[in-house]
């Protein structure tokens, strides 16, 4: 670890740096030479991407003979370079790579603008590398922030449509409202404690009790909404109806992994088991919202939303990893962080294929309606086989990976006494797989239209990214025990 | 390191893969899909009965051999528990394996039946083989519960795509119970990695840790849930239905195999893993099945859908299976293992044969049909061995088993077991009826065209004759080798 703060600094910040210089340069190429290929402005965003992956590899590389699993903290531990920062930082830039390689036909739509879709896509990217690692309540503030005027800008930079501006517009209404939330909750902590470092709010709680239990759930409740899950999830839905699929994928997952991210900070990390009032409170929504996202899934007649109705239950059942964080029923340490962690990487990789193939199927003249794509496998068997991939991997069919880590989320529930919460997860995991099931159904059983269409409209590279990203979903069946490896590592730095 | 068992269970899916990459636009095209699937489960059915002549010299021959074959591998460790890829074929297993591979065999064939979507239809049965293989493999509990799960989405789209008038609302009823019993043994699943204490997922570790709660709870799930798969009253009705309004090949599928794997799987795990309660709740188990036994056999005299008395006799045999069940001896658990083959082998022909019945003359009423044995003797001669199977006529695969049963469990349940037996003379009268209402008496008019057997009736059913005669007449070589799997059984329920 380097002892001078510079240095320190100058590492713990590469990634982010990285990725905010390439998008710089990403402005600057644009503003001097307006007219080029779009594909350069991606090629651009890639390499910084890569770049960002490379920087983390480099501080994993020094991370190999810590056993804490800390590599750098910087300003009084406000800032945190760990393995689960790390983690959270990888997964956004796979996310944004995957965005970018998918995005083509999308971006076709706006030339002029290419330069600041993916300056976007790198500076939202940069902002959930940020909050991964934030253990201050002020600049965790100023990420989500950040992550949200970027994710909306870009839902308003790729508009097709009047209602493409009016969602990314109600977007912002209800990311505001969630914000507010929060900063309401960090003022009413900073106003009972006197700190901003999670750590002292966590010390100082016995201080004020009430006070503290109401900004606490003031701020689990505003990142709740940045995370997709209830009361503040409607959001999800109209992005993933009235934005492009390729940017749709792009905002939900970094919203998914940014919220989680600062979810797990703030209540595992920051508040932890002395502030109890989020281990109480964060049950409740996790039920509600896999009831309600659950329910809602059954009854949804567009593909878009019903994918966002599964994106809201895998992210409310995601919760009770959160949950189980400390120790099991048998007093050995519990794993619900690790089952968090995983999920988290195996629901960003779903959704991505999701919306991706969502994406061609939008290139091909699919609408977006379950009747448009009734009868699929009758026009095109492909873009049939990964639809049921893709929704089936995000709805916990088995024996796909969503199947898989939702195992892994309700046993940790209920190895940490949230049994009754195990049993509501199993129940809304039921009527997903029915809402999964019909949907499939209508794919292969039922009678459409008999016009034949190919998926050669859309561009090779996004065709292979978007049926690697539905592989994974069955390759991650056989290959859990890296993710877990991986995800425990984080979970470690996490407890 | 041996994949015998990888082989058996991952060639069906092997085979699937290339279906998928093969057109289906002439007949041409659609018989080389069809060949392929017929190849990936005949791997399967050539491999599990190779390799089961072999293990049932080992395992026959006892000396403390638990498995014929075993693969294990560590999956995942990194978590509250360590999951395995763990494969395991014993006393139990092997036989039943014997079993779905035939019925499988049978259904591929069959597949030359079916002239629209061909490559989807194979694709689909070939899913269903991998579960159904994969479940019966399974001795790990996550792997246990990956591939039960596997079956849902194939069969549904089986049943729902090729099925007649009502599929829809048949293959909707399979989901809902379908879906309904995968939580159920999710939960049993979390119940036991979280309560048992042995961190890990092996079915075969020591689990001897529960609470009374845990144990209660656990066993009651787990019954519940394979009581659904297995089609037991009251939760039979989806079975009728799908029996009913499915194409003949899956319905074939459904009595043949699936049925056989709720059965399977409460041996496995609720007697297994939860024997105290299992012991505690025998009576109510042995209730149940009275009850049940009664249910199906009166429900079976009422109905006038060939295929729909068919669901309700397996609803019967599935009762007796569940007497056995309640009993817990060795006798009654090795009779009812051989039940299940014989069940499975019987329930398939008559399905496949009452397919071919209701293709013929276009009704499904069996007041309707009749005399076709004049026109049909072979088709005749096939109902009549598939039926004295079920019956239990001796030299045929259903007699030991029946034997078994009763035998095994009268000393345990005398007044229950004489109901039950009542109920199959009752059932074995309804055969009898059938067989002579659609294939005896006057010849009606509109059946005088009707063909007998075809070579593909012939290529499908023959397998079956074989393995009901062969599970008849070498019983005595397969008991020994059911009593060793089931040796864990009693040894837990004992120890309990």
């Amino acid at each position: 670890m380097p002892a001078d703060f510079a240095h320190a600094l100058t590492l713990a910040l590469l990634p982010e740096a990285m990725l905010v210089g390439t998008a710089a340069i990403s402005a600057l190429v644009a503003a001097l030479r307006p007219g080029l290929r779009p594909d350069i402005h991606r090629w651009i965003a890639c390499i910084g991407l890569v770049g960002s992956v490379a920087a983390c590899g480099l501080i994993l590389l020094g991370l190999r003979h810590v056993r804490s699993g800390v590599a750098i903290t910087v300003w009084n531990g406000g800032f945190v370079v760990d393995s689960f920062a790390l983690y959270i930082a990888i997964l956004a830039c796979v996310a944004a790579l995957t965005t970018c390689l998918i995005s083509d036909s999308a971006v076709r739509t706006i030339p002029a603008r290419t330069g600041a879709f993916y300056g976007l896509v790198l500076i939202a990217t940069a902002a959930v590398e940020a909050i991964g690692a934030e253990r201050e309540m002020t600049t965790l503030f100023v990420a989500l922030a950040l992550l949200l005027i970027c994710l909306v800008s870009l839902g308003a930079l790729l508009k097709t449509t009047p209602r493409g501006a009016v969602s990314s517009f109600e977007h912002l209404i209800e990311g505001s409202v969630g914000l507010a939330a929060v900063l309401y909750g960090l003022v009413i902590l900073y106003g009972t404690t006197r700190s901003t470092n999670l750590t002292a709010v966590a010390a100082a709680a016995h201080v004020a009790p009430g006070a503290v239990g109401l900004g606490v759930a003031l701020v689990v409740v505003g990142l709740c909404g940045t995370f997709g899950v209830f009361p503040l999830r409607q959001w999800v839905g109209r992005v993933a109806t009235n934005v492009p699929a390729a940017a749709a994928g792009f905002v939900i997952a970094m919203s998914l992994i940014g919220g989680g991210a600062a979810l797990a900070r703030v209540t595992v990390s920051g508040f932890g088991p002395g502030v109890g009032v989020w281990r109480w409170l964060v049950p409740i929504v996790a039920a509600v919202a896999l009831g309600y996202s659950s329910l809602s899934s059954l009854r949804e007649s567009s593909v878009a939303r019903l994918v966002g109705h599964l994106i809201s239950t895998q992210a409310a059942m995601l919760l009770l990893g959160l949950l189980a964080f400390s120790t099991g029923s048998r007093g050995l340490p519990a794993y619900g962080v690790t089952a968090f962690l995983s999920g988290l990487g195996v629901t960003v990789i779903a959704m991505l294929a999701a919306f991706g193939v969502v994406a061609m199927l939008q290139v091909a003249g699919i609408g977006d309606g379950l009747d448009d794509v009734r009868g699929l496998a009758h026009r095109s068997a492909p873009a049939a086989l990964l639809l049921t991939v893709a929704v089936g991997t995000l709805a916990g069919v088995p024996p796909l990976a969503g199947f898989l880590s939702r195992i892994l989320l309700i046993s940790s529930a209920a190895d940490t006494h949230y049994g009754w919460l195990a049993v509501v997860a199993i129940a809304a995991s039921v009527l997903t797989l029915i809402a999964a099931v019909r949907f499939i159904a209508s794919l292969y059983a039922d009678a459409g239209d008999e016009v034949p269409f190919t998926l050669g409209a859309t561009p090779a590279l996004s065709r292979i990214v978007a049926g690697a990203a539905c592989l994974a979903g069955v390759v991650l069946v056989v290959l859990i025990q890296p993710l877990l490896a991986v995800a425990t590592a984080g979970a470690g730095t996490l407890r | 390191m041996s994949v015998i068992l990888s082989t058996i269970v991952w060639s069906p899916l092997f085979f699937a893969l290339i279906a998928l990459f093969l057109p289906e636009r002439s007949d041409e095209e659609r018989a080389r899909v069809r060949t392929v699937a017929l190849a990936g489960a005949g791997v399967s059915f050539f491999v599990t009965t190779f390799f089961a002549i072999l293990g049932q010299i080992g395992l026959g021959q006892g000396g403390g051999l638990a498995a014929a074959y075993q693969e294990n591998h560590t999956w995942f460790w990194n978590f509250l528990f360590q999951a395995h890829y763990d494969l395991v074929a014993d006393g139990i297993t092997l036989p039943l394996l014997v079993v779905v591979t035939t019925i499988f065999g049978c259904a591929m064939f069959h597949s030359w039946k079916i002239h629209e979507r061909v490559r989807l239809y194979v694709i689909l049965v070939l899913l269903v083989e991998t579960a159904v293989n994969g479940v019966l493999c399974s001795s790990d509990f996550v792997l246990f519960v990956a591939f039960w799960g596997l079956l849902l989405v194939p069969m549904y789209l089986l049943i729902r795509i090729w099925g007649g008038e009502g599929a829809r609302r048949a293959a909707a009823w399979f989901a809902g119970f379908q879906a309904v019993a995968l939580a159920l043994i999710i939960a049993t699943v979390v119940i036991v990695v979280v309560e048992a204490g042995a961190q890990s997922s092996d079915m075969t570790a020591d689990l001897t840790t529960f609470s009374v709660t845990a144990e209660t709870v656990g066993f009651w799930l787990s019954f519940i849930a394979f009581a659904i798969a297995m089609a037991i009253f009251p939760v039979h009705t989806w079975m009728l239905e799908v029996q009913t309004r499915a194409s003949a090949g899956v319905a074939t599928i459904l009595s043949g195999t699936m049925l056989l794997l709720g059965a399977y799987g409460m041996m496995r795990i609720s007697l297994v893993v939860f024997p105290a309660a299992a012991y505690y709740y025998g009576f109510a188990i042995t209730g149940l099945a009275v009850v049940g036994a009664i249910w199906g056999s009166i429900g079976a005299l009422r109905q006038d859908e060939l295929r729909r008395f068919i669901g309700y006799m397996n609803v019967v045999e599935m009762s007796l299976v569940l007497l056995a069940i309640g009993a817990q001896t060795s006798v009654a658990l090795v009779g009812a293992v051989l039940l299940l083959c014989g069940q499975g082998l019987g329930s398939a022909m008559l399905t496949l044969v009452s397919g071919a019945v209701e293709d013929r003359t276009r009704t499904t009423s069996i007041r309707a049909m009749g005399g076709l044995v004049a026109q049909a003797p072979r088709l005749a001669g096939f109902w009549l061995v598939a039926a004295a199977s079920v019956i239990g006529i001796p030299f045929l695969a259903g007699f030991t088993g029946d034997f078994m049963v009763f035998a095994g469990s009268f000393p345990e349940h005398r007044i229950a077991t004489v109901l039950v037996m009542a109920s199959v003379i009752v059932i074995t009268g309804g055969l009898l009826w059938v067989a002579n209402r659609v294939f005896f008496g006057p010849v009606r008019d509109q059946f005088v065209r009707v063909r007998d057997v075809t070579l593909l009736d012939l290529t499908v059913l023959m397998p079956l004759v074989g393995a009901v005669v062969l599970f008849g007449i070498r019983a005595g070589a397969v008991i020994p080798v059911i009593a060793n799997g089931v040796l864990e059984i009693t040894t837990r329920i004992t120890g309990a």
